[in-house]
């Protein structure tokens, strides 16, 4: 079981004189949970999800994030671990280490990448993280090479040259795992030809990020918006995606929503609500339908009259 | 003005590669008269934008680039047997009526100083001839230049309603450094290709150039496409410390289409200087050119891409789109699309765009844990596959990927 806590989160855009956007928030979401988040827009609700994977677009300038992982998360790798291997500092770690160790951001507007076919990128992602699990491990048992962030050094003998090939994904075992995963999100087996979310519809991006978290099995998965602009049948399709989540492989959902109407499917335990870039509230289920019926204000007024 | 009068080239030399090469007398005065001219042509134009001339070819010191008694090299012609696929020197007995009737016809040997000093020296090169209702797969020719310098001449001519697949490799011999003195100099290589495409026929010729990077390079190709005909060019430039190459083809025949597609991927501080050119001199033509090229460190590269619609070229189709990518801020592009209408009756499109590996795209494939170096190596691939796809030759498309995943590595 792992858990994500975010402390005290204070981010800005990363620029010259760039705004400030999170002003102190705390969130703990571990596995087995879904969380919905909540709020206006321009609360934070989005930065909040980038800052966790780790987006370039934002300074972290107090606070932290932390995953905490315990025996069930680190059952892949093959080093001896100490102590120091089950609590891990996000800010401190590039966003590829962060997707390794269990971190998943569905984006609210997924890139589209012409010339990269689905198969070949989620080949690539699954084996991606393998590697990179067990060379964070087998750094942190030994210091002393801590991953090497010069890219020129590596030129000529780069690791990922001949990546290991035990724990490579092997094309058949590939393909079973896809066309589980797909029909559960009754997804057609053409997309896998098409190239990474370029011509998607926008429920077909949607869709295509909920397929990946279910195949790269992530700890916590922070959703964005996943369910704006869907359809009702899309919409259906991809709740039973988040849920599947959560009930076959425990993941902890942090879903972020502008609607009441994906909660309907995908029931929360836990509801935020953001406004002005910190956590003013939280309660269970029923806070979404409250905040649904009468909006934000009240919430604020009640915020304020705290303060 | 520019160009060089070279005091070690002489008549003489040039009767001497003639002889030795058994050639008919129209070719040895065809060589001469080019060898004449040199004092009066200029190099070929070069783009200029304020400030600055991108592409230095008056810095090319022929004079010691140039040796042409010592020029070698290793070139394997291979070709269905309904296809005429030869040297020069062994294609005149039985050709010379075809050879002599085309050669320079498409392509004028004086043309400008290098295409003078090309045909004036070349000692190797081929000579494809298609007949009538041929169709011809897999010509390849595959050539490794082994000296200091080298000129390559290539004619093709294809007769009515037939077709070709030409393939042309052309990389540096494994020993050719021992072979130049003073060791580490810098060698030339020029390559001038002629095709005159019959009426209703179909040539795709592809060329993949990787010669060692302390070569100079200067290709020009040139097309003629009669009534009907398809001449379809595919060119990928990797080598070279400069490559200078234009592709061009005159739209002569009513009906007649043409495609131009490029690939370069520079890094170091390789320079390309590329070309690509269409005339729509006749009625209800087509032309498509896409390039594609990818520059990491200090690589350089000029482009200049012209769609020429001519007075009488009704119902015209043009269309052209070039894009660069970056890898690195101390590479630099400069982009030309060129489109120039002296008939109304035409749907044209032409842009280029040169631009830096989205950062957003990068962010998306990283939390994916995708590993920087990869994701970035991923997304150059992916920019190669619209000019892939353009590709209908296996073999072709397979050895670019290779050389730009090598490059990647």
């Amino acid at each position: 079981m792992a858990t994500l806590e975010i402390n005290n989160l204070h981010a800005e855009v990363a620029e010259e004189g760039g705004e400030q956007i999170l002003r102190g928030v705390d969130l703990e979401v571990a596995s087995g949970e879904i969380h919905a988040l909540m709020g206006p827009n321009g609360s934070g609700k989005s930065t909040t999800a980038k800052v966790i994977a780790g987006h370039p677009a934002y300074e972290v300038t107090d606070g932290e994030i932390v995953l905490e992982l315990d025996e069930e998360d680190v059952d892949d790798i093959d080093v001896e671990l100490s102590e120091s291997d089950y609590r891990w500092n996000l800010l401190d770690m590039e966003p590829n280490e962060r997707a390794a160790l269990g971190i998943f951001l569905g984006f609210q507007y997924p890139a589209e990448i012409e010339g990269v076919t689905m198969t070949n990128f989620l080949r690539q992602a699954i084996n991606a993280k393998h590697d990179e699990r067990q060379e964070l491990f087998a750094d942190e048992a030994d210091l002393d090479e801590a991953a090497d962030e010069d890219e020129d050094a590596g030129y000529e003998t780069s690791p990922m040259e001949g990546p290991a090939d035990d724990g490579e994904i092997g094309v058949a075992e590939f393909q079973e795992l896809l066309t589980a995963k797909m029909e559960l999100l009754d997804m057609d087996e053409k997309f896998m030809q098409r190239y990474l979310n370029a011509g998607f519809s926008g429920g077909e991006k949607k869709q295509n990020e909920v397929l990946q978290a279910a195949l790269l099995e992530p700890a916590i998965a922070v959703l964005d918006e996943i369910d704006s602009g869907l359809d009702i049948d899309r919409l259906q399709d991809v709740s039973e995606g988040i849920n599947a989540l959560r009930d076959e492989q425990g993941t902890g959902i942090l879903q972020i929503t502008h609607y009441q109407r994906i909660l309907d499917y995908v029931e929360p335990d836990h509801v935020h609500v953001m406004l002005d870039g910190k956590i003013a509230k939280s309660g269970g289920a029923e806070l979404a339908t409250e905040l649904e019926d009468e909006g934000y204000d009240w919430v604020r007024e009640e915020a304020y009259e705290a303060a | 003005m520019s160009t060089q009068v070279l005091d070690s080239l002489s008549e003489d030399t040039v009767r001497r590669i003639a002889e030795e090469r058994d050639e008919p007398d129209w070719l040895l005065e065809t060589r001469l008269d080019a060898f004449d001219e040199l004092d009066e042509l200029d190099l070929p134009d070069v783009i200029q934008t304020p400030g600055r001339r991108w592409t230095n070819l008056e810095g090319l010191d022929f004079e010691s680039l140039v040796d042409p008694l010592n020029q070698a090299d290793v070139t394997e012609r291979d070709g269905e047997d309904d296809v005429v696929v030869l040297p020069f020197t062994e294609a005149f007995a039985e050709y010379g009526d075809v050879i002599e009737a085309n050669f320079g016809s498409v392509l004028d040997p004086q043309e400008n100083y290098l295409t003078a000093l090309s045909v004036a020296l070349f000692t190797t090169g081929t000579f494809v001839y298609v007949p009538a209702g041929v169709d011809a797969e897999d010509v390849t020719i595959r050539a490794e230049m082994n000296s200091r310098s080298l000129f390559s001449q290539t004619l093709v001519v294809t007769e009515e309603s037939s077709s070709v697949t030409i393939l042309e490799g052309i990389e540096s011999g494994a020993d050719a450094a021992a072979d130049v003195s003073p060791a580490n100099a810098d060698r030339y290589f020029s390559n001038l290709v002629e095709v005159a495409a019959g009426e209703n026929s179909y040539v795709q010729y592809g060329s993949l150039q990787n010669l060692a990077e302390d070569t100079y390079t200067y290709t020009l190709k040139r097309g003629s496409t009669d009534t009907y005909a398809t001449i379809n060019w595919i060119e990928g430039n990797l080598g070279s410390a400069l490559t200078r190459s234009d592709v061009e083809t005159e739209l002569d025949g009513d009906g007649s289409e043409t495609q131009i597609v490029g690939a370069f991927f520079g890094h170091d501080d390789q320079h390309l200087d590329l070309n690509a050119r269409v005339w729509h001199n006749a009625e209800n033509t087509t032309a498509d050119l896409v390039t594609r090229g990818v520059l990491d460190e200090e690589a350089r590269s000029v482009y200049e891409g012209v769609q020429d619609v001519g007075r009488d070229a009704w119902n015209t189709s043009s269309y052209q789109r070039e894009n660069t990518l970056m890898l690195s801020d101390d590479a630099e592009a400069d982009a030309s699309p060129k489109l120039i209408i002296h008939n109304h009756d035409t749907e044209a499109s032409h842009s280029a765009t040169v631009g830096q590996v989205d950062a957003e795209e990068l962010f998306y494939m990283k939390s994916r844990s995708i590993d920087p170096e990869t994701a970035r190596n991923m997304l150059v691939e992916g920019f190669f596959v619209p000019v892939l796809e353009e590709i209908r030759v296996d073999e072709f498309r397979d050895d670019l990927e290779e050389l730009v995943q090598a490059r990647l590595e």
